[in-house]
């Protein structure tokens, strides 16, 4: 059902919606990770962190309105939503929490004070070095860094809440506000100059001549001195900076109620907030229309660095669509397609299996277009992008094979290895914002960009030639004595093996030709150079073997098999290296992973690899 | 002749090369884990004979080029590899020999090093990386002083190290890649003077970062028919500078890093770091220099990715420090005479392999129709 529903969604989003609608909360630039990102983002990414998932499922609550619900009821929000999905039953019992059957979910209350009575475990444990930890250290720490954090974006935008109610009509006129009106402590700080008459004449008097204008003053002070307790919660920087300011670190909400001075832009957005802030205290819709507006107002009036308003529905947009979980499904229909025309065999169904391939491929484009507009990149910077775009590359190399060989060959291995890539890839996005920022040296050049892009071409080629390789292998043995199809398999790994070969090679010298422009140095046997380099080796000794009949056609499929393993050491193997000590959690899983594919390529390369061999001298008895 | 050809050139030595290759480049990468990147470079694949396991011999990743080499230049002998069908091919082994040569050159004459400027300073020589030297310095001179350097080859255990501007003999007792300076317990009759009264240096297992390495050494001043004959020790940044009055004439002895001088002084103006904002992460560093040459003096912005080349020399970018006195800025200086050779060959051989595959592939990836279907 979930699949037909992705399948209806992904027909609507043929027509690009570029612009991704109007402009709402989704769309706040905030700074966080180095770059302004929308506060639909920031959201998802915190969540993900938190509670596993980019939206509160069991409570149907969007990310978004997670987040602001957080900030308006903070109390509420800690006491009564479910946010913090604690897996392991160790941390849970150190807690003192219950370890329930089925969800693991607890409310920040619990979690707070399981934490409370931790707290000089937790001091000690933060004093150790970071390789010494224990996986359930680990752990600890990190759900005490959630809690630590959550509190402050729950009380990061306190000051802008209205939570404070002025009664008094003389108070309520001087303030700038209504009898009865509920209003924020940005608000009362604002006008707070105009009472100070009357507050100097109150505290001339002894408390029990105090009219009851004069009462409630004293009170709203008191409620004021505690909300700015909260001063401290500064992670929502939504605020843009000063037009002086040089190093464009961007402000939070409650860094601005120290008493400076605001600029417009400034005092815009901070309103616009308060007032959005307000009407959905009040449901008060065309009051949040109108406030939204005005945000969107006061983001255009910021003087230095604006950010793109486009851009941030983009990316919103962009997290919405989930465009990679659009073309996995394609893929998979794809697969499912050429699965049944297998067994019915009409021709239109592999058409059909076709279209899915390359439908899943649009998307998977698109997906990889978007990344590179929103962050104004080359595709691929980072693993994850790594992983996305060497699957993009096996599908286009699959469509082109298909195209060429009409007999559903492209269509098998496209959709089987585009599928798998896409499930590695989700696997390393549940990381947290998948679009970082890089460090120095991989900023902006064009040596590093080519470097990256090609050898990522060569590792989908390789892939593709192990796919074909195992395709030769089962052929074999199927069909050994169908001489003229296994030739022709032979020959189109042989192609692929060159075309595999001929971007390793280029994409390892252009790298070598990035470290020569960077840091002086061709070539400095550093792990991840020797990784790419042992691809290459690995298929000029495979090209020369064939050429000296050292491998013959079922040896050099074996070889190009292999081959998978080598790509795999040099792509995610090597950072284990590089990491060294720190296997832990994450890592050992792509260890374990790592060893696990080793282990599955061996058993099935060698074994079909024999079985083809007896196949072929039974064959020969025979004749 | 032809026969010869046949039996070097013959694929076989490469493939069997290549697998050994392979083997070496597995093993350096493990090993850097234990012993750090320059030790296992230079044991592996700097190398002629490699020591596995250090004790069998086995040959080095040099060696192993060396031979990758000789086979791919003699296959260009052969008649039959001189057909249009094989154009793509000659021309990507061309490449290769290419690649290979300009590994050579780099390999043999190519040096690097390092310049610590702090702001407002100039400096005019590069720090090597890893050699060392010891430096006489003759202070009574009228109107120089009077270097006298001893380079790295020459600071061998027992080797007696004597020059013409020297009235004595300096014997090396010791040698240490990595040491640290230790109080000395108990009070010994051997002669010893300097620093090496109190303290004596203890040797240490070399560190995974050579550069962290702080070398040492003992020598012994003889025949200078003064009391300064006796046994010296100096260590890398050494506070306190050793000195000796022989014959009339004062010397400084210095143990530093290897210097190359340059023709040109460079002079830091501004050392620049820029965060991605509201976090750590660096965006970008830079210096601003000024390159001093016959005392006219050239404004030049080096940074991230953006190297100055002069005279043969690069300096890069490549790291800072952030000390009470100052910011320094810490230029990496590469002299490369080999460093276009990647490039051409690099363009030689993708245009070979593009030949080979246009002519190739066609045939390569369809399906012949004229199959038994």
């Amino acid at each position: 059902m979930k699949f037909c529903i992705r399948f209806l969604i992904g027909f609507h989003l043929i027509i690009p919606i570029l612009n991704g609608g109007e402009f709402d909360e989704r769309h706040f630039p905030i700074q966080d990770g180095g770059r302004i990102k929308p506060l639909d983002t920031f959201a998802r990414t915190q969540l993900l962190a938190l509670y596993g998932k980019r939206s509160v499922k069991h409570d149907g609550l969007s990310a978004i309105d997670w987040i602001i619900d957080l900030a308006l009821y903070p109390e509420k929000g800690q006491e009564v939503t479910k946010v913090f999905n604690i897996r392991s039953p160790e941390v849970v019992a150190s807690l003192g929490l219950e370890w329930t059957n089925n969800d693991h979910k607890y409310v920040f209350n619990e979690v707070f004070s399981g934490l409370q009575k931790q707290f000089e475990l937790i001091s000690e444990i933060q004093s150790k070095p970071d390789e010494t930890l224990i996986s359930f250290e680990r752990q600890l720490l990190e759900i005490y860094f959630n809690a630590t954090r959550f509190r402050a974006i729950a009380y990061s935008l306190s000051c802008l809440v209205p939570v404070i109610s002025v009664n008094d009509p003389v108070l309520a006129e001087k303030l700038n506000s209504s009898p009865g009106k509920i209003v924020s402590y940005a608000h009362l700080i604002k006008y707070l100059p105009s009472i100070s008459e009357i507050y100097r004449n109150t505290m001339e008097k002894p408390e029990k001549e105090w009219s009851r204008t004069e009462k409630e003053l004293i009170n709203i002070l008191l409620e004021l001195q505690e909300i700015s307790s909260n001063e401290t919660s500064q992670v929502l920087k939504l605020i843009p900076p000063s037009h002086l300011d040089k190093t464009g670190t961007w402000l939070s909400p409650w860094e601005l109620m120290d008493g400076r001075s605001h600029e417009p832009h400034q005092d815009k957005i901070l309103i616009a907030l308060e007032r959005y802030f307000a009407g959905r205290y009040e449901g008060n819709e065309n009051k949040m229309i109108s406030a939204i507006e005005d945000y969107r107002l006061g983001i255009l009036s910021i003087p230095t660095s604006k950010p793109e308003i486009n851009l941030l529905k983009k990316e919103t947009w962009v997290n919405e669509a989930d465009l990679f979980y659009t073309s996995v499904t394609f893929y998979i229909l794809a697969f499912i397609i050429l699965g049944l025309s297998w067994m019915i065999q009409p021709k239109w169904m592999k058409i059909i299996s076709y279209g899915s391939l390359i439908l899943g491929l649009i998307f998977h484009t698109y997906g990889i277009y978007l990344r590179m507009v929103i962050m104004s990149r080359p595709p691929v910077s980072t693993l994850y992008e790594t992983i996305i775009f060497v699957g993009f590359v096996v599908v286009v190399f699959a469509v082109v094979i298909q195209y060429l060989r009409r007999d559903g060959l492209g269509l098998f291995i496209g959709s089987v290895s585009g599928t798998i890539l896409h499930y590695v890839s989700f696997g390393y996005a549940a990381d947290g914002d998948t679009l970082g920022m890089l460090v120095a040296v991989l900023n902006s050049n064009f040596w590093l960009a080519t470097h990256v892009t090609t050898i990522t071409l060569g590792y989908g080629a390789s892939l593709v030639a192990g796919f074909i390789g195992h395709i030769y292998l089962i052929e074999a043995i199927r069909k050994p004595h169908d001489v003229s199809n296994l030739k022709d398999i032979h020959k189109n790994l042989f192609g692929i093996t060159l075309i595999a070969l001929f971007f390793a090679l280029f994409g390892t010298i252009l790298g070598g030709i990035w470290a020569d422009q960077s840091w002086g140095r061709f070539w400095g046997w550093d792990p991840k150079e020797n990784g790419a380099l042992l691809i290459v080796l690995w298929q000029l000794m495979m090209v020369h073997m064939r050429l000296t009949g050292l491998a013959k056609p079922a040896g050099f499929a074996l070889g190009m098999i292999m081959n998978n393993i080598v790509v795999m050491i040099a792509w995610f193997g090597v950072n284990l290296l590089n990491v060294g000590l720190h296997s832990y959690g994450f890592t050992n899983g792509v260890a374990l992973n790592l060893v696990l594919f080793a282990v599955l390529e061996l058993i099935t390369g060698f074994g079909t690899y024999y079985w083809s061999q007896t196949r072929k001298e039974s064959l020969i008895v025979e004749k | 002749m032809k026969q010869i050809i046949k039996t070097i050139s013959h694929p076989k030595i490469f493939v069997y090369t290549v697998i050994w290759l392979m083997v070496l480049t597995v093993l350096g990468t493990i090993a850097q884990r234990d012993i750090g990147l320059y030790a296992s470079q230079q044991k592996y694949f700097s190398s002629y004979i490699t020591f596995l396991g250090d004790t069998i011999p086995a040959p080095g990743g040099r060696f192993t080029m060396i031979i990758i080499l000789v086979n791919l230049m003699s296959m260009l002998f052969k008649h039959n590899i001189w057909k249009l069908r094989k154009a793509g091919i000659i021309i990507v082994h061309l490449g290769a020999v290419l690649l290979f040569i300009g590994s050579g050159v780099t390999a043999i004459f190519s040096s690097e090093g390092n310049m610590v400027i702090y702001e407002g300073a100039q400096s005019n020589y590069v720090d090597d990386y890893h050699k060392m030297e010891l430096a006489v310095v003759n202070t009574s001179k009228k109107n120089l002083d009077e270097y006298t350097v001893f380079d790295q080859p020459l600071l061998k255990k027992s080797n007696k190290l004597s020059h013409e501007n020297l009235d004595f003999v300096i014997e090396i007792i010791e040698y240490y890649n990595n040491c640290k300076v230790q109080r000395r317990t108990k009070s010994s009759d051997i002669q010893y003077k300097g620093m090496m009264k109190n303290f004596d240096l203890i040797k240490l297992k070399p560190e995974k970062e050579s550069a962290q390495n702080r070398s040492g050494i003992i020598y012994k001043i003889e025949n200078s028919d003064s009391n300064y004959d006796g046994i010296y020790g100096l260590i890398l940044g050494q506070s306190v500078i050793q000195t000796a009055t022989i014959n009339k004439q004062n010397f400084e002895f210095l143990f530093r890093k290897k210097r190359t001088y340059l023709p040109f002084s460079i002079e830091l103006l501004d050392f620049k770091k820029v965060l991605h904002p509201g976090t750590g992460i660096a965006k970008s560093y830079s210096s601003e220099i000024n390159l001093i040459e016959d005392g006219l003096p050239r404004r030049v912005l080096i940074q991230m990715n953006e190297p100055l080349r002069y005279r043969g020399y690069t300096f890069f970018q490549s790291s800072f420090i952030e000390a009470p006195e100052g910011e320094a800025t810490v230029l990496a200086a590469v002299k490369n005479y080999g460093r276009l050779f990647p490039y051409i060959s690099s363009i030689i051989m993708a245009v070979g392999l593009l030949v080979h595959l246009v002519i190739n592939l066609p045939r390569l990836l369809r399906k012949q129709m004229t199959g038994n279907k």
